[in-house]
């Protein structure tokens, strides 16, 4: 079987899971309008200054949001060893990695859909003009973040210390592409252009090949014990 | 590409988690046909052999062949593996036939969905295989383990406590099946410390303790 087709199946269960308990989503989702509620309680000064701390908020709570996301969407695969089921397929390793790449990339776009209109509200930013080069960057910059955290979330399969692998090793090897976004939205608030800002989507999009590339060529190797 | 074979034999194989040796230098062979059974204390190494075996697992040292093929062609070899582990490797969130689909589905099984139902019905999954899989007994969902070991065919059949939590007739049914699997010329293996029930599937039984064959010598 070709890897995308498997990797697809892999995540077509997830949201088959996700469906039945609508776990992720909801765990997720209140957890971002917490965080979004409090960022904006906490840092909001005036319409003016708004701007320059709502990146931050955003961010932080995209950041929250997905390895929270992700450790439950691995944790799944924990519970009755059922990784191993995927294992014992005749399926290219790196298959399961991209199926939960992907599965955790919808599922964290999908609370975006909710957190982005909350933050521009909660800091009373304009949205017109900026709703769409917005969603692109947040996007962009999850495929990074997601694809490296999942990477680790595979090595945590077999290691006891996941929780703190995924925190420690994760955010530093993530922070330029989280940089890049927080500065290129910054921009965007303080009224920049889709052309001003696509040298920032750029170097994202360089990062998601990178992080998303070198996930797969590792993953062949982490999800077999050695 | 699924690969056949008609043996598997394992030469010197050995095992080590950091200090402790689980496999120690374990030379076997298994035929088509034949069901053995493994059995030994806690902690002897009769799962990890069946882990080695699914290619699950890794060796630190020796070699496991496939009548000609090594773990390098791992790839076709899985698909002629079936495995039921002692942690049903099943997602609990799905049902046992979406479970069974998917299983199919991952092994390339043409009418998954159709193969995924026969099954079912052959093993008498009955009213609750539409239901999810964290509400079975320990019994049902070991039926479910069984029947997606069984799904794509496999050559070389490992079994790690198959009785375990099954009534008299579910365990009737599995020997039956197991005997079936032999007929048709199947490898299989079994890890049990249910003396009656390998008494009524072994062609051979084999005893481990600390990471060795013990008895008979082989």
């Amino acid at each position: 079987m070709n890897t995308l087709r498997a990797a697809w199946l892999v995540a077509l269960k997830d949201f088959q899971l996700e469906l039945r308990t609508k776990e992720i989503l909801t765990s997720t989702g209140l957890f971002a309008v917490l965080v979004v509620t409090l960022g904006s309680l906490a840092f909001y000064t005036d319409p003016v200054s708004s701007p320059d701390v709502a990146p931050g908020v955003l961010w932080i709570s995209i950041l929250f949001c997905g390895i929270l996301l992700i450790g439950r969407s691995w944790a799944l695969e924990r519970e009755n060893d059922a990784v191993f089921g995927l294992l014992l397929a005749p399926i290219p390793r790196a298959s399961i990695y991209i199926g939960k790449t992907i599965s955790a990339l919808v599922l964290l776009f999908a609370v975006e859909l909710l957190l982005v209109p909350l933050c521009l509200i909660f800091f009373q930013i304009e949205p017109s003009g900026i709703m769409l080069p917005l969603l692109a960057l947040v996007f962009l910059g999850s495929i990074g973040f997601v694809s490296t955290a999942s990477l680790f979330s595979a090595v945590g399969i077999r290691t006891r210390a996941r929780d703190l692998m995924l925190s420690v090793l994760v955010f530093p090897l993530v922070a330029p592409a989280l940089l890049a976004s927080a500065v290129a939205t910054r921009e965007l608030f303080a009224g920049a252009t889709v052309t001003e800002i696509l040298g920032w989507m750029r170097i994202l999009a360089a990062f998601d090949l990178l992080f998303v590339g070198f996930g797969v060529w590792v993953s062949r190797h982490l999800l077999a014990e050695t | 590409m699924k690969l056949d074979f008609e043996e598997v034999s394992v030469a010197g194989l050995t095992k080590s988690y950091g200090p402790t040796l689980a496999l120690a230098g374990v030379d076997l062979s298994f035929n088509a046909g034949t069901a053995t059974v493994i059995q030994g204390s806690n902690g002897s190494g009769k799962s990890t052999l069946l882990w080695l075996l699914a290619m699950l697992a890794y060796p630190t040292r020796g070699e496991i062949r496939y009548g000609q093929y090594g773990v390098s062609r791992a790839d076709g070899l899985r698909g002629r593996i079936g495995f039921v582990a002692h942690q049903l490797q099943l997602y609990p969130g799905l049902s046992g036939h979406e479970n069974l689909v998917l299983a199919a589905k991952l092994q390339n099984i043409p009418y998954a969905e159709k193969r995924a139902t026969d099954l079912c019905e052959a093993l008498a999954l009955g009213e609750y295989w539409n239901r999810p899989v964290r509400t079975y007994s320990r019994g049902q969902a070991q039926r479910v383990s069984i029947a997606r070991a069984l799904l794509h065919e496999p050559r070389l059949l490992l079994m790690d406590e198959p009785a375990t939590g099954l009534d008299v007739k579910s365990t009737a049914s599995v020997v039956e099946l197991i005997e079936q699997e032999k007929q048709e010329g199947a490898i299989v293996i079994i890890v049990t410390h249910e003396a009656k029930f390998a008494s009524a599937v072994a062609d051979r039984v084999l005893h481990m303790d600390r990471g060795r064959i013990v008895e008979p010598a082989v």
